[in-house]
């Protein structure tokens, strides 16, 4: 049983005190993590190292320490291990001559895929592409391009799919076809990792998040758990009452409470145990009769988690 | 197999884009068009004087390493820019199969172009002389030459992105500048392969031409044949040993 957020259980991939630096430029540093069936959200803002990150996994770039592993071997050396893994990558990474149909079955073909007709057809209807499948990819727009890619890399029913800001240039349809794709490949066990910088697209399709600013690990789990253990930084209520400013009073006179705003008519706490304000709130309401109609958390969001990450 | 032939086909699939067929497939009638005029300007001048002009200032130093160049340096180079370079190395297909194949795929559109710009010649040439056996052995000079030229500028490619810039100080400075002057080098300049495999099989009286147009240092069709062969083999191994290597992204 492992302790270390970063790591799992039954891992299939994972990266042991990998760093990547290009000349001067460290993009990714002394990352340890691992990856394992469901669905992981790889965050970071614009140039955190995610995508650095992602092709040291596939083994297009080798990291210039520590190492990686995927289904116990380093890529790189062993190509067999690739019939096992599918990259979306962010880049436009097709051929434009190609139909996205031929684009598929050029990808069953070189994956080995023993029926590739079948599994052409399959794909093309996993993402949705049936009606255009036989235009050239040139003409394509680019959320219909991630389509094909992503069909491209499902062709070969790969247990591990790497996905580098898959959801790019897709309108908000295909969006939701995409977000219900990833998180169905997850239950069904493989093991799918997404890069995002949008928060709210990880929020939504991960069980699970790693999160990397600066090219380090700033922290992993799921949004709770990351939220729970930044005991530095105090929680934020938003609480909602007819007396507002007798509460903000009276709370302040609790020592969970460690402070308290008025906003137009709102009132913010923060405090460093969230629970315990919970259950304190409406015993101290009662004491001065206020009614409570509203109570949230401001900060439990992936994305108030993100940005106390980023600042740190 | 069916992997390294699906590699070929859609590299050359990639390589005939349309305008690149029409403007390759005029430059490779420039000899021919060129060998025409000069029927009617220089009538006094033998034919076989003629065709061997264009043969050995035109087609071989000229047209052949041009078009392969910019045909070669396209096949991987473009992959690399593209980003669909990681789409071919993500395959459980040993990388010498991806070398092998994107190597294959350029050879047959360099060398296909370039035996059909040695056959409009020779045909031009048997149709005022009469004479047809030139064709076979143009045909096979020029495509001994875009093996050549393709072993060495398909890696090009890959490495830089000034790859037609690279090729054509080669072309111009070191082929037809340094290799001129010191002929002990010839066996490294590809369009005199090509030549050589020319002469190697061309009757014996166009050999003797052939002196005259900078041909003394020609080497045998054996040493051509084993020339292109080896440089082909290295470069097949030097491009998988750098897809093995080298970071791909």
């Amino acid at each position: 049983m492992t302790t270390n957020p970063a790591l799992v259980e039954s891992p299939t991939v994972e990266l042991d005190d990998a760093s990547k630096w290009f000349g001067q430029k460290v993009a990714v540093s002394n990352v340890t993590c691992s990856f394992g069936p469901g669905v992981t959200g790889l965050l970071g803002p614009n140039g955190a190292g995610k995508t650095t990150m992602l092709r040291m996994l596939t083994g297009l770039i080798r990291p210039s320490q520590g190492s990686v592993r995927v289904l116990g071997v380093w890529p790189r050396t062993s190509p067999s291990v690739y019939t096992d893994v599918g990259l979306v990558p962010e880049e436009a990474a097709v051929y434009p001559s190609l139909t996205a149909r031929e684009y598929v079955r050029y990808a069953a073909t070189l994956s080995g895929v023993a029926d590739v007709d079948e599994a052409t057809a399959r794909a093309i209807d996993t993402v949705a592409l049936v009606e255009p499948a036989d235009r050239k990819l040139a003409g394509y727009s680019k959320g219909m391009r991630q389509r094909a890619k992503v069909a491209a890399a499902l062709v070969s029913d790969p247990q591990i799919l790497l996905l580098d800001e898959p959801l790019n240039g897709t309108d908000p349809v295909q969006r939701l076809h995409l977000i219900s794709l990833f998180q169905r490949l997850g239950a069904e066990g493989r093991t799918v990792i997404v890069s995002s910088h949008i928060l709210d697209e990880v929020d939504r399709m991960s069980d699970r998040v790693i999160a990397i600013v600066d090219g380090r690990l700033a922290a992993a789990g799921d949004v709770a758990a990351i939220r729970e253990a930044m005991t530095d930084i105090p929680y934020r209520v938003r609480i909602e009452s007819d007396s507002t400013r007798v509460l903000a009073a009276r709370l302040l006179e609790e020592a969970l409470v460690h402070g308290v705003s008025v906003d137009d008519g709102i009132l913010h706490v923060e405090t460093g145990d969230l629970a315990a304000l919970g259950l304190r709130v409406p015993v101290v309401a009662r004491e001065v009769d206020a009614r409570i109609t509203s109570f949230q958390p401001e900060d439990a969001s992936l994305e108030s988690v993100f940005r106390y990450l980023v600042r740190r | 197999m069916r992997a390294a032939w699906a590699i070929t086909s859609t590299t050359v699939k990639q390589l005939l884009g349309v305008r690149r067929m029409i403007v390759f497939g005029l430059a490779e009638l420039a000899p021919a068009g060129v060998f025409l005029l000069m029927t009617q300007t220089l009538a006094q001048e033998a034919a076989l004087d003629r065709l061997l002009g264009m043969v050995a200032a035109l087609y071989f130093p000229l047209l052949v390493p041009i078009v392969t160049l910019i045909v070669a340096a396209s096949a991987l180079g473009d992959e690399r820019r593209d980003g669909t370079l990681s789409f071919l190395v993500l395959r459980p297909i040993p990388r010498s199969v991806i070398a092998l194949s994107k190597f294959g795929g350029a050879v047959i559109v360099a060398a296909g172009l370039n035996i059909f710009g040695a056959v409009a010649l020779t045909v031009v040439y048997g149709i005022e002389s009469g004479s047809w056996s030139l064709v076979v052995p143009l045909a096979v000079g020029g495509a001994f030459a875009s093996i050549v030229y393709t072993s060495l500028f398909v890696p090009l490619g890959f490495f830089t992105d000034r790859a037609v810039l690279a090729g054509l100080a080669f072309v111009f400075i070191f082929e037809n500048a340094v290799v001129s002057a010191l002929s002990g080098l010839s066996s490294l300049s590809p369009w005199r392969i090509g030549l050589s495999a020319f002469a190697g099989l061309a009757p014996g009286e166009v050999k003797a031409e052939l002196a005259e147009f900078g041909g003394a240092s020609l080497s045998s069709f054996g040493a051509s044949l084993f020339w292109t062969f080896l440089i082909a083999v290295l470069s097949i191994g030097a491009t998988t040993m750098v897809l093995r290597r080298r970071d791909l992204a």
